[in-house]
């Protein structure tokens, strides 16, 4: 009979196997820990606070204001004390927050690169404690911010700057003092301001401009007394996503081979496929989607969907793979059910949808959404954070219900096999070290399983309270951990499905070729006996040499109680 | 603005005092005259020309030689150590406004010191500005980097050594407050040396205000992960406010400890700025790295001193319901004062925006003062 290559691999063979597959996962958390920098970097800056002399931005006009160069606006120190305040009456809707990056450093003017990938801006405003002009602290203010975008290429000049983007938001800040802090001159604790998240980092540099208008008609804009306006940008870091863009263009060509390999070794079967093998063959090629290096298209196209899209490729490899774990146990049930058919599990995997839907719907009205505005955000709204909180906890309460199912569902294939592993005493020693193995076998992969589960759980709580703060070793050899954990992280579950592909095509080596015809015609006595039992279920017998790995916990089960009969007569 | 004022008034003052008054000037210790590039209107276009012009410009002339080189590399740092030492003036007399010694500073010329004679001897009072001014200097600095005003700031993430460059592409660019703190260094520290104890001292509190700057940095974290999730996390330091690192300082200078000026300070291994101290009192403990050290004790400055330089308390206006420094006995020294009623015009109702102009009514207000005899 034919069984998985799982099975029909002999021991040394599998060792062989797994240790390989562990190493390619060492080299992965390597690769990330010391060849790629930190995945992200942060640029830093203060805006120049550049006044509107003849109030341009409120007649409508789009003229941008440089920070420095030779068109550089008329800017305040200080925007309490400057001189110019009092000779020019300047007041609040004149102020025009400027700054470009990238600044020039040591000397080198530096450029964005398109290996940035994404940039994501957030301000952050320093407000200082004043007695005559306080912030109010009885209710979140709201905050107007007109914000407008310009980008422009390195052969360009200062005059040829393009508006990509303008917005006018609404935005909260929420600040918090001590008590023991009230004194002139000391700083609120503000919290960051998202400001906005570009998709593609097409141009060289690029150029903000925030105007927080106030008018005696609203309430906007009444934050007491601003010092500075810091906005921060980050950025993918190039080295990241060199590093990044090279393990998936490797990988993309390794699944996709396992896959064909895999689907090949189905359909030489000749029978029709069973759901497991269905299932691990949708799985594969999932992951191969999300492995398909489109990326290398941002350097050389403007593609600001690349962003969305890849979080749409992680978050469809992830609802495959839990519905494929819910397949596979339940198709390991060693019950008497007949599954087989995707019907079956419809309760587990409207689950998973639901959760992903929730999740995909939240992610368009925020990514997809900003593929239009970038500054753009469905927190800013009182209706768009309840909207975004109901899909969140939509999705984290599926998320828990399915972690339920899948914990009961294993529960119960380990209470089965335990509570057939007593009938194993009486089997020939043949059989009994066939069907331990079997079972070695299963519980090994359960194990794998919920170790990678686990690894990456316990990764990503580490990272989280360490907070990308640890370095290990000394200063020449530097491990830079969530570099580690992304493309550890990322490794570890490709090497999981093509380790699932490897093991799980059928095999086409006879399971008992290795033994003697004593052995042999033992086995075929187990296939009649199990026949000839189960001719009243006929839908058992028919599956019969389909998916040998299940069949064969059918056969063992009943063989286990035809014994057990034997022994009460 | 206000501040600004007083202090042209104080500089015109002083001028015009200063003439009839032939007493010998006492020449600043070397490497503190930069402060008075604070002076007023002495940010003249000049100190933004382009870098050729700068070295020779007459406003620099308070920097040594070695410290205009050091600007003229960096261009757009001299307009920040100037504002560094108008920020290390106010948080001086802010600190300080409640004490005897409030801070006084006089414009006297690029001969000598902004902040007086008080800088030669070696007392509380003089690590305070030392500390101060260097840890502005730092602060400074570093917001002119996050600014983008000085072109040379360090980009050294150099775990390649390549060209910055591809170095930037690769890792992106440190973080700013590094380049403020060895700015700080080269600019504040370039003459305080020999073997001198009084310079060990000056040294030593010099890194103290530079330490407090990098240690006080604040920490801020954004969430961008996949749909905005925290799986990944990026973090970075702020400046704080620089009226948090005054505070501090102040309560260094609360808490600093007086050490024996000894012949043999000797160099506490690497670095040139740790010395070890041995305190005074020997059951204190040794200073540490964030201790203003002195080893003078303050005069009382209660009347007017001239080999300080310092007006003494007459005249000063004290609170007669506080039992603190800034209470009518301990300020006036116990030569009584004087409570006047007086009406003032003052702005009142006034409306507040974020920023920039405020639109006031004039109101008349009666007040009480007390002045110092």
């Amino acid at each position: 009979m034919a069984g998985v290559v799982l099975e029909t691999l002999g021991n040394k063979k599998l060792s062989i196997l797994i240790i390989s597959l562990l190493l390619i996962l060492t080299v992965f958390f390597l690769v990330g820990g010391l060849v790629a920098p930190a995945p992200n970097s942060v640029i830093p800056t203060t805006a120049i606070n550049c006044y509107d002399e003849d109030k341009l931005w409120q007649i409508g006009e789009s003229k941008p204001f440089l920070p420095r160069g030779k068109y550089a606006c008329k800017s305040l120190h200080d925007l309490h004390h400057d001189k110019a305040i009092k000779d020019k009456k300047l007041d609040a809707n004149q102020i025009v927050f400027s700054q470009q990056i990238p600044f020039v450093k040591n000397n080198t003017a530096l450029h964005m690169s398109r290996w940035f990938q994404n940039l994501i801006g957030v301000i952050d405003l320093d407000i200082e404690f004043k007695q005559e002009n306080p912030y109010p602290e009885e209710k979140t203010p709201e905050m107007l911010v007109e914000a407008r975008l310009y980008a422009r290429f390195k052969e360009e000049t200062d005059k040829d700057w393009r508006l990509i983007a303008s917005s006018k938001e609404q935005r909260t800040l929420e600040c918090t003092i001590e008590k023991d802090k009230r004194e002139d001159g000391q700083a609120y604790n503000c919290e960051l301001i998202p400001f906005f998240e570009l998709g593609s980092v097409f141009y060289d540099y690029y150029l903000i401009n925030v105007r927080l208008p106030v008018s005696e008609r609203n309430d906007y804009n009444k934050i007491g007394s601003l010092s500075d306006l810091h906005s921060i940008f980050i950025i993918q870091n190039g080295g990241f996503t060199k590093v990044w863009f090279s393990m998936k263009t490797v990988l993309f060509p390794m699944v996709v081979a396992a896959l064909c390999w895999f689907w090949n070794r189905v359909a030489s079967q000749g029978r029709p496929t069973n759901l497991t093998e269905r299932t691990l063959f949708a799985l594969g090629i999932v992951l191969s989607i999300m492995n398909c290096p489109v990326e290398w298209f941002t350097l050389f196209f403007n593609l600001p969907f690349m962003m969305l899209l890849n979080d749409i490729r992680d978050g469809a490899f992830y609802a495959m793979l839990l519905s494929f774990w819910i397949i596979f146990v339940g198709e390991h049930m060693l019950d008497q059910t007949e599954r087989n058919r995707l019907s079956a599990y419809w309760r587990h995997l409207a689950v998973v949808l639901l959760a992903c839907t929730a999740l995909f719907i939240f992610e368009m009205c925020e990514r997809g959404r900003q593929l239009v505005n970038p500054f753009y955000s469905i927190w800013s709204s009182e209706i768009g954070s309840v909207a975004a909180f109901t899909f969140i906890i939509v999705a984290s309460i599926a998320a828990c219900v399915y972690f339920l199912f899948l914990c009961y569902l294993v529960f119960k294939v380990f209470r089965n096999i335990g509570s057939k592993r007593t009938s194993l005493l009486h089997m020939s020693s043949f059989r009994r070290k066939y069907y331990s193995g079997l079972i070695f076998r299963f519980k090994f992969l359960m194990i794998v399983t919920l170790l990678c589960a686990a690894l990456t759980v316990i990764f990503f709580i580490l990272g989280q309270v360490s907070e990308g703060q640890w370095k290990w070793g000394d200063e020449d050899i530097n491990i830079e951990y969530t570099s580690a954990f992304l493309t550890g992280v990322y490794g570890m579950w490709n090497v999981y499905v093509m380790a699932l592909l490897a093991l799980y095509a059928p095999s086409h080596k006879q399971f008992a070729s290795e033994a003697d015809t004593d052995t042999i015609s033992q086995e075929e006595e187990v296939q009649l006996t199990q026949q000839s039992i189960s001719t009243s279920e006929k839908s058992a017998a028919n599956i019969s040499l389909v998916y040998a790995y299940f069949q064969n916990f059918q056969a063992w089960a009943k063989g286990g109680k035809r014994n057990m009969a034997g022994q009460v007569n | 603005m206000r501040l600004m004022l007083l202090m042209c008034l104080a500089w015109f003052m002083t001028l015009t005092c200063g003439s009839g008054d032939k007493r010998v000037r006492v020449r600043a210790p070397r490497g503190s005259k930069w402060w008075s590039l604070a002076k007023p209107g002495e940010v003249s276009n000049g100190l933004r020309a382009p870098v050729r012009k700068l070295y020779n410009n007459p406003s620099l002339l308070p920097l040594t030689k070695r410290q205009r080189r050091l600007v003229t590399k960096n261009p757009g740092a001299v307009m920040a150590v100037v504002s560094g030492a108008r920020m290390a003036i106010d948080e001086c007399q802010h600190q300080f406004r409640k004490r005897r010694w409030n801070c006084p500073i006089r414009f006297e010329g690029h001969r000598s010191s902004i902040f007086g004679k008080i800088i030669q001897k070696g007392c509380r009072e003089t690590a305070f500005v030392y500390s101060i001014t260097s840890a502005a200097v730092a602060y400074s600095v570093g917001r002119a980097c996050s600014q983008g005003t000085i072109q040379t700031c360090s980009c050294d993430n150099r775990v390649h050594s390549r060209p910055s460059g591809e170095d930037w592409e690769w890792s992106g660019c440190s973080d700013n407050a590094k380049f403020g703190h060895k700015f700080s260094r080269k600019f504040v520290d370039v003459l305080e040396k020999g073997r001198d104890f009084r310079y060990m001292i000056n040294l030593h509190n010099n890194e103290v205000g530079r330490v407090h700057v990098s240690n006080s940095l604040r920490r801020q974290c954004k969430c961008h992960g996949m749909s905005g999730s925290c799986t990944i996390k990026t973090c970075w330091m702020t400046l704080p406010d620089f009226r948090s690192i005054g505070l501090a300082l102040k309560d260094r200078f609360d808490g600093a400890s007086q050490v024996l000026p000894e012949n043999s300070v000797r160099n506490r291994g690497r670095g040139k700025r740790r010395f070890n101290f041995s305190p005074a009192n020997s059951l204190h403990k040794k200073p540490g790295r964030r201790d203003l050290v002195y080893f003078e004790d303050s005069p009382n400055f209660c009347d007017n001193d001239s080999s300080l330089g310092f007006d003494g308390t007459k005249g000063r206006e004290c609170n007669h319901s506080s039992l603190g420094v800034d209470g009518c006995d301990l300020m006036c020294c116990g030569r009584g004062f004087h409570t006047e009623h007086y009406v003032v015009q003052d702005r009142c109702q006034c409306i507040f925006e974020w920023c920039c102009e405020v639109k006031c009514k004039m109101c008349t207000f009666n007040r009480t003062r007390s002045t110092c005899l």
